[in-house]
């Protein structure tokens, strides 16, 4: 697989996580050029320069963000990295995590220096036990080469920093339902006004980030703003982390430029559907995004100019996003009815409970996939199922229930047949089926 | 002050700063559910709808904006109205029929107003614990729950006793004390008996008693402590008044509920105010008295005017539960004849909260204030030589008065002491006449009647001119 390379940009061995390693490939440099030659503001202005983009599924720009921060404003800044990488089918932090924790280290210590932060925050599923024991080593690598505590290399500029490990909440993925996490209380999302970066965590302005944007900051730091813009297409600039499961031959994460070819990537680098077997459907970006036909990916295939690539807009104009990046490949002869069904029985367990239409609608879709499994459906249950995840819409305080409801519009409108199928025969067209043997 | 359009309407938005809060003061009612003027803004109901460029959002957490322009009822923000309204009653189990808040429920309201429609759902509702014992005093159905978390905010920035929380998430959430805790320990509990827009919070006390449209509210003022909270005392209409119900039913109290009131006590009032039937529902004393024996009214009269006439140094202990206008008509035609002091009628009881910093107030009498600019605030010193103490109120031990001398008892309850006096007289309490206290802080309150004073007892304004009278003469 070709293309540029961020944050893949090394052989991973047993001890390429560890300082040393990261060191001997050119890290902690990035910091060192920002504290002995750059203003904060000057930090902002290269990542804003640079179009960064959010990795954690809204691809807000990451320098729009930050500049919601005056560093001189002479109240504490927060910043969080937001390693709370719930969203099923996404696993792409867990990479950084595990095998460059560093980058992530390096890369929080600098856009602390940025926002003037002096405490920051990894917020760490409870469900990563690799990624935590790598990280809370390398924190402990990085105090004692004094790259986080007082005085970091003799800059003067001090930071500390805290892993908070989460309890397994997917709504505390949400960034401001984090800070609840992170304060004691319940985590619920907060509305907005006032926004995170004027009221954040303990009322004081903070920046969350997604732990793949985060950790692309040392690299723009090290080769500037041009050199990030010179990767991927004008609009959507660097790489992204890919982290592909389902009937896929060769599943994992892989670091793709983004406007690469979404064909390219799924039948060469990928090695292709389970089996040989055809393409049904692909979730593009986490469960939260719309899911694509084999139809769209076939168009792909077949034309080289109309074929989708792999970057915001692209996926965008086909109805979707790229999401967190965790691409979930269907292959022909999957129930659509039971995975949609999975799917729901996923939100209504992670809802929540705080805004009326989520906290009611997620479990309301659910018991009605319930009855359609059970056999009971009723020809009825499909515009029942369209008009609560129409409720959903932008309806809430987060997204968690759009997601819900986006899951339901994309499945029925692209899969009715199978819907109308169960309901009237009682039993699925697939046979149930979700492996893919 | 920045302007807006409200359904193409300029409104001054003065000090407001959200949409809503604009709205409603000026009219255009907006329905809303977890919203609560004096609460925070948990954005949870989603029920405050507004239009705002094409875009609906909620009103309760949209800032104003000068110019800006909103729609309160167009045809986006009704049909997302009624879908909300759909998903609120998703589980609600609809028991309107045995619901205590039928008849004042706020989405009962909603639901012919914006809703009206049947649901759309087929699936079973979800079933949740019903009479859940959050205190001595209220019990939790968590069916009929909304989630709005007022009664849970109201716990943390009012009453401050942090003592309801919410479990479980989604829609298995409900409202529940946190461990090893009960409402018992929060001396306002009940308010949120009043914000719960729904039935889930019922008072014991009311439970059942009565539906809300039998009753109407007096308004009153609650004698418990001199902050003189006002209160609405709730009690059937006259029309439903039945000759099978005791006197007590028909007329007493069924249940207080808070008079919002910014200058004494915003909408709020504490237990005690609850329980204004155990302050003056007590057993009445309704038979003036000579030394224990029952005479005619006009015989104890002529017997106090005798005791006034014949004695040479008088003491009177002036009452703090007394209106502004029985103190005033005491020292307008009894003033020169006794030498006042004011005393306290009740002190804080065993258990009872003595004072805090949102309402309670350590003095347990209402018109402290009023009495003590009338009468002084000297200590109560009793001479020796005192041949008449003239008693007014509860709150004195006779065993402490001066040996020689007579008493002359003025009481509204029955009361031991009432027999011990040399005469005793029944006088009638704040549900009987009108009248008005000042609080600790100057403010003076309204209270109304609306119950019948016993056949015997007397109000203390037509009392005070009879005892100034001459004895012997026929007045």
């Amino acid at each position: 697989m070709d293309g540029h390379k961020v944050l893949m940009n090394f052989n991973v061995t047993a001890r390429s996580h560890s300082l040393k390693a990261y060191r001997k490939r050119g890290g902690y440099r990035g910091l060192e050029k920002a504290l002995a030659s750059m203003q904060p503001e000057e930090v902002t202005q290269t990542i804003v320069d640079s179009g960064l983009q959010g990795r954690g599924g809204a691809a807000f720009p990451a320098g729009r963000k930050w500049q919601g921060i005056d560093p001189h404003d002479g109240q504490p800044h927060y910043l969080i990295a937001n390693a709370d990488e719930g969203e099923p089918g996404t696993f792409k932090d867990r990479w950084v995590l595990e095998f460059s924790p560093h980058t992530l280290i390096e890369s929080m210590v600098i856009s602390c220096y940025a926002l003037a932060v002096r405490h920051c925050f990894v917020y760490i599923r409870g469900e990563y036990d690799l990624p935590l024991r790598r990280l809370e080593e390398a924190v402990e690598e990085a105090y004692a080469a004094g790259y986080l505590g007082e005085n970091i290399q003799g800059s003067g500029f001090s930071c500390d920093l805290f892993v908070f490990r989460g309890a397994g909440a997917y709504v505390c993925g949400e960034a401001s339902s984090l800070l609840g996490s992170i304060e004691g209380t319940r985590a619920y999302p907060r509305n907005r006004p006032p926004r995170m970066t004027v009221k954040g965590l303990y009322q004081c302005p903070t920046v969350v980030n997604n732990v793949e944007t985060l950790s692309t900051i040392a690299w723009i730091i090290n080769n500037g703003a041009e050199a990030f813009r010179a990767i991927g297409t004008p609009k959507s600039p660097g790489t992204r982390l890919i982290s592909i499961s389902g009937h896929i031959e060769r599943p994992g994460v892989y670091e793709i430029e983004l406007g690469y070819s979404w064909a390219r990537f799924l039948h060469e680098d990928c090695g292709g559907v389970l089996h040989g077997r055809a393409l049904k459907a692909v979730i593009p970006g986490g469960i939260s995004s719309q899911v694509l036909t084999g139809k769209d990916a076939k168009v792909l295939t077949a034309g080289e100019v109309e074929g989708l690539t792999l970057d915001h807009e692209k996926l965008k104009s086909a109805g979707s996003s790229l999401g967190s990046g965790g691409m979930i490949v269907i292959a022909e002869g999957t129930c659509m009815v039971r995975l949609l069904h999975i799917m729901q029985r996923f939100y209504h367990h992670e809802s929540c409970g705080q805004c009326t239409p989520c906290r009611e609608g997620t479990g309301w879709m659910h018991r009605i996939l319930d009855r359609i499994l059970a056999g009971k459906g009723h020809p009825e249950d499909i515009e029942r199922l369209q008009f609560i995840a129409e409720a959903n819409d932008g309806t809430t305080i987060c997204g968690l229930g759009d997601a819900a409801g986006y899951a339901v519009t994309a499945m029925v409108a692209n899969f009715r047949d199978e819907f109308e199928y169960f309901i009237e025969h009682g039993r699925s067209k697939f046979g149930g089926n979700l492996e893919c043997l | 002050m920045p302007v807006i359009f409200i359904n193409g309407e300029a409104v001054d938005t003065g000090e407001h700063k959200t949409v809503l809060q604009v709205a409603l003061a000026n009219g255009f009612y907006v329905p809303h559910f977890c919203w609560h003027p004096e609460l925070s803004v948990p954005g949870n109901c989603r029920v405050c709808v507004v239009e705002q460029d094409g875009w609906v959002g909620i009103a309760c957490n949209m800032p104003v904006r000068d110019g800006m322009k909103v729609e309160t009822d167009s045809e986006m923000v009704r049909a997302q109205r009624k879908t909300t309204l759909q998903f609120i009653l998703l589980n609600h189990p609809v028991d309107c029929g045995i619901c205590d808040k039928a008849g004042e429920c706020t989405l009962q309201d909603y639901h012919y107003e914006y809703n009206g429609e049947s649901a759309r759902s087929r699936e079973p509702k979800l079933t949740s614990t019903k009479f859940y014992p959050l205190s001595e005093r209220i019990v939790l159905d968590n069916e009929r729950c909304i989630l709005c978390t007022r009664c849970v905010r109201f716990t943390r920035e009012i009453s401050k006793s942090n003592v309801l929380g919410i479990e479980y998430r989604g829609d298995q959430s409900i409202i529940r004390p946190v461990e090893n805790r009960t409402l018992d320990d929060d001396p306002y509990s009940d308010n949120v008996i009043d914000l719960c827009p729904v039935g889930a919070l019922l008072s014991r006390d009311f439970l059942y008693q009565s539906r809300v449209w039998y009753l109407e509210p007096t308004a009153t003022i609650c004698p418990g402590c001199s902050r003189g909270c006002t209160v609405q005392a709730w009690h059937r209409k006259p029309e439903w008044q039945l000759k099978t119900q005791g006197a007590r039913q028909n007329e007493g109290i069924l249940r207080v509920t808070p008079l919002e009131n910014p200058r004494v006590n915003g909408p709020w009032i504490c237990n005690k105010g609850r329980d204004l039937a155990a302050l003056l529902e007590r057993p009445r004393a309704d038979q003036p008295l000579m030394k224990g024996t029952v005479v005619a009214m006009s015989v104890a009269l002529e017997a106090a005017r005798r005791l006034i006439r014949d004695s040479a140094r008088r003491v009177a202990l002036v009452s703090t539960w007394a209106s502004n206008e029985e103190l005033r008509a005491f020292k307008g035609v009894l003033g020169e004849t006794f030498t006042a002091f004011v005393k306290p009628d009740h002190l804080p009881v065993d258990g009872e909260v003595v004072e805090d910093e949102l309402l309670i107030r350590a003095d347990k009498n209402p018109n402290t204030r009023a009495a003590e600019s009338l009468f002084g605030t000297a200590p109560i010193n009793l001479p020796d030589d005192t041949d008449l103490v003239l008693v007014w109120g509860e709150g004195v031990d006779f065993a402490m008065l001066p040996r020689g001398a007579k008493i002359l008892f003025l009481g509204a309850w029955l009361a031991p002491e009432n027999g011990h006096a040399d005469v005793f007289l029944p006088l009638s309490i704040q549900t009987e006449r009108r009248g008005h206290y000042t609080n600790f802080d100057g403010v003076v309150s309204a209270f109304e009647p609306w119950q019948h004073r016993p056949e015997g007892a007397i109000d203390a304004e037509t009392l005070f001119p009879l005892l100034a009278a001459p004895a012997g003469s026929d007045a």
